[in-house]
């Protein structure tokens, strides 16, 4: 067979060209470009490599540092940086930064993502330790200051990154929410959604063809690996995720940059990029792929529970676009992902390539097709609102406070709950509101009733319906359907009762 | 139009002074943001450039303090681009461009009233500035006054 007419390629034969320099080099949007203008064969015949590119929030991220021994040595029991708690890791001096671990003095707004950031982009930060002191190891504290170049060893170790593709969140209750996918308005009048679709790594080789143990990436500015399935990993429905280790002291903090969500945390944002080598034409269909056939599920975050509600499918495309149709309600969709940077990521990656400063490689051993991910083994429940939630005392609107107050007397509770004649809530009276009523001469119930109702979900725990009765002063909550229907009520005695048990 | 922000007291936050005010120039303001209980309010009006000095001397005549709402201010150098604020926006003033990077609209902003964007912000790129010249009124179309 003639060298014009050859069907497949080697990562070898790419590797002489990029050491030539005549690779044929292109990011994952010029490849589904030139596809569709030129079809497959050309597309095969003159490209090497497509380098993809994604730069999100990734919680599952951190750094191995190695401080190196102090004299007297100290082997390190909790240690600081910027009063950030980070975790010790190993034997004395090795310590673990966890994007997420959160600053004493300032949480959810400073954390493990901006030390990380902060030491790649070669700043200096406070080391603080403590130690119970040891023959071998007398030190028992120690403070000083550190940059990345008086480390050992500092390595980004991110145990999941480069999640295939990700959830389109919203929020379906009354209240605003604040998530690892950023602040959701009530009534889903915004949605988020998280991955770079088309550009996606993982997208552009979903049977992991290319990609595996061993494959040498771009990551957080400088080279990397991955080492394995990251956690989670889930092929079966398009989940796929990454371990990635790379020389943080190379890397560059425009790639790497802390991030804080209000009420939820401190992450990294982390760009990686993998070039995919065009090995055969069946990898030119594999990179063609475009955001229309892309799918995620628009899930409703304001159900606290582990399986939250599906609303309906929806391709990256729609979501790119900006809008989205959810139950005949159009919802605005923010990106929390840059797809700017990701782009930036697969450039980068190319231009490094058609530079001959990185060369391909083949896969020790392909990434598993077949992982499943369980859910935790629990040995103990939690009480849930539906489970301690008792029929409501009801009234309707017209009704008169006089025999409201009989009503209040009679079935011995503290708490109307005003339905309409679909026993949909509009209210919520008190004793006290009656008391009050009383006491100004109000004869209307309009006058009196609450109509800001805070509400409980039967599916929610308790413990968190608890903790809303405690933030808004209330002792209860009327439960409600997604519909709004009154479904019961749930109080503080109910609470009470229970942690009483 | 000018963007001008009225404060009501609790003394005067039950009286109709906006429809006053309306009524009596027969100018046409838009609403852009309000927050009112029986504690006072906060009210946030575009008006018209020709006749902001009338309406800003109608308001103050009825009791209403008047100032130059504060503004949202991005810090490009902390913005990496994400969008999460995009779609958060009620008067569409952050857009994502033809590069993908976020556009934020000044003009359009409703200022510090709004500030739904800040808390959501993960490179916290977004901030409410105060400036120093509250007492001088302006156009919207000319920041150069505002930032003096």
């Amino acid at each position: 067979m003639s060298k014009l007419n050859q069907k497949t390629r080697t990562v070898e034969e790419i590797n002489q060209k990029i050491l030539k320099g005549d690779v044929q080099v292109l990011t994952a949007e010029e490849m589904k470009k030139l596809v569709e203008s030129s079809g497959v064969e050309v597309a095969f015949k003159e490209v090497d490599v497509v380098t993809t590119g994604t730069f999100g929030a990734m919680c599952s991220s951190g750094a191995v540092v190695n401080l190196g021994h102090s004299d007297p040595p100290i082997k390190i029991q909790r240690a600081w940086f910027n009063d950030v708690e980070v975790c010790h890791s190993g034997a004395a001096v090795d310590l673990f930064i966890g994007a997420t671990n959160s600053c004493e003095k300032r949480p959810f707004e400073y954390g493990g993502g901006h030390i990380i950031q902060e030491l790649v982009a070669g700043n200096e930060v406070e080391l603080r330790a403590t130690a119970y002191g040891t023959d071998c190891y007398p030190r028992m504290a120690i403070k000083t200051t550190i940059t990345k170049d008086d480390l050992n060893q500092f390595y980004l170790l991110n145990f999941r990154n480069c999640y295939q593709r990700y959830n389109c969140a919203v929020n379906c209750s009354d209240e605003t929410i604040y998530t690892y996918m950023s602040k959701l308005l009530p009534r889903m009048r915004n949605a988020t959604f998280s991955g770079a679709g088309e550009l996606n790594p993982l997208m552009n080789d979903p049977d992991y063809e290319t990609i595996g143990f061993g494959t040498k990436i771009f990551l957080g500015g400088g080279q990397g690996y991955i080492i394995g399935e990251g956690t989670q990993h889930s092929p079966k429905n398009l989940n796929g995720t990454l371990m990635v280790k790379g020389d943080a002291k190379k890397m560059n903090p425009e790639f790497l940059q802390g991030a804080a969500f209000t009420r939820y945390g401190t992450s990294l944002y982390v760009g990686l990029g993998i070039p995919i080598p065009i090995l055969n034409e069946g990898l030119v269909r594999k990179t063609a792929i475009r955001d229309t056939e892309i799918f995620t599920d628009v899930i409703d975050y304001s159900v606290m529970r582990r399986d939250r509600p599906k609303l309906r499918r929806v391709s990256y495309a729609e979501l790119k676009s900006g809008a989205i149709t959810v139950n005949d309600k159009h919802v605005r969709v923010s990106s929390l992902s840059s797809l700017k940077m990701a782009k930036k990521v697969a450039h980068t990656l190319k231009n490094w390539i058609e530079a001959g400063q990185f060369t391909l490689t083949t896969p020790i051993e392909r990434l598993s097709l077949d992982t499943v991910v369980k859910s935790m083994r629990q040995t103990q429940e939690i009480p849930f609102v539906s489970n301690v939630m008792h029929p409501a005392v009801t009234c309707m609107e017209n009704e008169e406070i006089k025999i409201i107050a009989e009503r209040i007397v009679t079935k011995a509770v503290n708490h109307i709950v005003v339905i309409d004649i679909n026993g949909k809530l509009l209210g919520i009276v008190t004793s006290w509101d009656i008391t009050r009523a009383m006491a100004e001469s109000k004869k209307a119930l309009a006058d009196i009733e609450t109509r800001k109702v805070i509400t409980a979900n039967p599916d929610e725990p308790l413990e968190s319906a608890s903790k809303r009765m405690a933030q808004h002063n209330i002792s209860a909550l009327p439960v409600i359907d997604s519909e709004h229907k009154v479904l019961g009520i749930v109080t503080s005695e109910d609470v009470s009762k229970l942690l009483g048990r | 139009m000018a963007r001008i922000l009225i404060r009501l007291n609790e003394n005067i936050v039950s009286e109709p002074i906006v429809s006053e005010v309306i009524l009596a120039n027969k100018v046409l303001v838009a609403i852009l943001a309000a927050h009112i209980n029986s504690k006072g309010g906060e009210i946030v009006l575009d008006v018209p450039d020709d006749e902001v000095d009338k309406i800003v001397a109608a308001f103050r005549q009825k009791g209403a303090t008047v100032t130059v709402p504060k503004l949202i201010e991005v810090d490009t150098n902390r913005c990496f681009s994400c969008g999460s604020c995009v779609a958060l926006c009620p008067v569409e003033a952050i857009r994502v461009a033809e590069d993908l990077s976020i556009q934020f609209n000044k003009e359009k902003c409703v200022g510090s009233v709004c500030s739904i964007c800040v808390d959501a912000c993960p490179a916290r790129a977004i901030n409410s500035v105060k400036y120093s010249n509250t007492e001088g009124i302006c156009s919207s179309h000319n920041h150069k006054l505002r930032e003096k």
